[in-house]
């Protein structure tokens, strides 16, 4: 059964159609590359998913349940997590406080979630700057931040918007090793990225879209092939 | 910095809880000692009344604009309704002042929560929403029946006057806001509010029910204006709603907040004890000029620490912020 099923997706901005009719489903531990051009639906998709936009008809469903239209908080509180294109770490908090955030809903005593948050912090390499405000850090160690923020509630589905922009090529490769970690643990991930060399590498299934349809949908060398997405992106 | 493991790092936190606390009641301690000790050693009551006033106030102020990241520029609202109430309950219905205090609190979070709806707006437009509501509340209690709010001559309380008592009223009501704000940036749900505050969508995202953690915060920032303003209608025995309504509360309090910084319990403080003393000074030295003075002051210390004393030290000195509530 898929974790998440998003089926006849459409949002419109007025007179533009930001999604047209999306639909693919994501499996348990999948990673599922989205690709495409700048304008072609990506960045909307995840908003539509995670509760930042309404979507005018289709429809979203996590574990089976329909999560379509719910408010962002309760969705997060369903197991969907995010980070950004650029970083949006709450800036005047320490890090510690930073990984709490996502958890303060749970009955566990704080001085457990405290120690949760260290050890994350710690697989991230951060935990020597675990009382530095977020916005004391470099763009690097923010996404770094962002991505242990992501996982601290143990979500089922992660969405990573584009995760390897501007990092340096070390720091790329430790991403994209938790990346593998997370497939690993069962998580699903929908990974968007300009990096197709990342995206091909991670990923066991690859959706391209162009102007918010999906124009092709399976394994790397399948899209690595397509006349529609080498069209998409080089033009005819 | 050598990376510490999980024991040390449990220690090292245990540490920094003690000399948190440690400094808290310490800081507390020499709070109380001092204000109780004013009637008693014949110091000047009203300043320091006053004093204590400011801090209550500029502390409430806090939790709405430093931890919420909401600058009510119509807090002034909150603090005439709380005199209002008050000098009404006493007067006409002949309630004990003090059983009139809760109540004075409640129609302040009555208030906030009329003006609740107003909290889907942010930054200057929330700012002048709040401005002009705050104008609405003063009119609305300015054209009421001069049988029930004593119409442009205000009310009197008569023979209800007592200094020292409502000086200790209010040295209560001063530790309780204290009390509230230092539990407050301790707890989850100020951090909920810190989080709202430095980036709403993304604290969304992140499972936290914004428009209910910024509704606690505003009831929270409404509360202690309300009652500050029931007993300053105690103190000085007389409301109207020229000076109950008076924009200037609203300017004093803003400077005193953002004057500490914002965002911590000391904060607001130091803030409040720096610019009364400097503002008395002044007022002294100076007493035609005293408002020009004091805002030269404030765009001066805003220009060159704009994060307040307490906040521009703790920059400085990034290792302090676990120590210092």
């Amino acid at each position: 059964m898929s974790k998440l099923d998003v089926d006849g997706l459409v949002k419109r901005f007025g007179g533009l159609v930001a999604l047209d009719g999306v639909a693919f489903a994501a499996a348990p531990g999948e990673v599922l590359g989205i690709i495409g051009v700048n304008g072609a639906g990506k960045t909307t998709l995840m908003n539509c998913i995670c509760g930042i936009y309404r979507p005018d008809a289709g429809t979203i469903h996590l574990d089976g349940a329909v999560v379509t239209g719910m408010a962002p908080h309760d969705i997060a509180t369903r197991g969907v997590g995010r980070t950004f294109q650029v970083p949006r770490v709450f800036r005047r908090m320490s890090l510690i406080d930073n990984l709490l955030v996502p958890v303060l809903k749970r009955r566990a005593p704080d001085r457990t979630l405290i120690e949760a948050a260290e050890a994350m912090l710690e697989r991230m390499r951060l935990i020597d700057l675990r009382h530095n405000f977020a916005e004391e850090l470099s763009g690097g160690q923010q996404k770094l931040l962002e991505m242990a923020r992501m996982l601290m509630p143990e979500p089922k589905v992660v969405m990573l918007d584009e995760p390897f922009a501007g990092v340096h090529p070390t720091l790329c490769r430790f991403m994209i090793e938790q990346i593998e970690a997370m497939a690993a643990a069962h998580t699903t991930v929908l990974l968007i990225s300009h990096d197709l060399t990342s995206i091909y590498r991670l990923s066991s299934r690859v959706l391209a879209l162009n102007q918010g349809r999906v124009i092709a949908d399976g394994g790397v060398d399948a899209i690595r092939g397509n006349p529609a997405v080498i069209e998409a992106y080089l033009g005819s | 910095m050598a990376t510490a493991t999980p024991s040390s790092r449990t220690a090292d936190r245990e540490r920094a809880d003690r000399i948190y606390f440690t400094l808290a009641a310490l800081l507390g301690g020499i709070v109380i000692v001092y204000f109780a000790c004013v009637p008693l050693l014949g110091g000047n009551l009203a300043f320091h009344f006053y004093l204590m006033l400011w801090i209550t106030m500029a502390s409430g102020f806090n939790v709405s604009s430093g931890f919420s990241g909401y600058m009510p520029f119509g807090y002034v609202a909150f603090y005439g309704v709380g005199a209002f109430t008050t000098a009404i309950l006493v007067k006409k219905v002949g309630m004990p002042v003090l059983a009139t205090l809760p109540l004075a609190g409640l129609a302040g979070l009555i208030l906030a929560l009329l003006f609740a709806p107003t909290l889907r707006l942010s930054g200057i437009y929330f700012a002048i929403v709040s401005l002009a509501l705050a104008a609405i509340c003063r009119l609305v209690i300015t054209n009421m029946p001069e049988t029930i709010t004593g119409g442009s001559f205000g009310l009197q309380l008569g023979s209800h006057a007592e200094p020292v008592l409502s000086f200790y009223v209010m040295m209560v009501v001063m530790l309780v806001a204290l009390g509230t704000i230092l539990w407050l940036s301790r707890s989850r749900l100020g951090k909920a509010l810190r989080a709202v505050r430095d980036d709403a969508e993304a604290a969304d995202m992140m499972g936290i029910n914004i428009a209910r953690v910024r509704l606690q915060g505003w009831l929270i920032a409404a509360f202690f204006p309300a009652v500050c303003g029931g007993v300053e209608a105690w103190y000085t025995n007389v409301v109207d709603t020229e000076t109950a309504f008076n924009t200037l509360i609203t300017a004093k309090t803003v400077i005193y907040a953002v004057a500490g910084g914002l965002g911590t319990v000391t904060g607001p403080v130091v803030g409040a004890i720096a610019m009364v003393w400097l503002d008395e000074l002044i007022w002294r030295r100076f007493p035609l000029l005293n408002l020009l003075i004091l805002g030269l002051a404030t765009v001066l210390l805003v220009l060159f620490l704009p994060r307040g004393i307490v906040g521009t030290v703790l920059r400085w000195r990034p290792g302090w912020r676990r120590f210092v509530p």
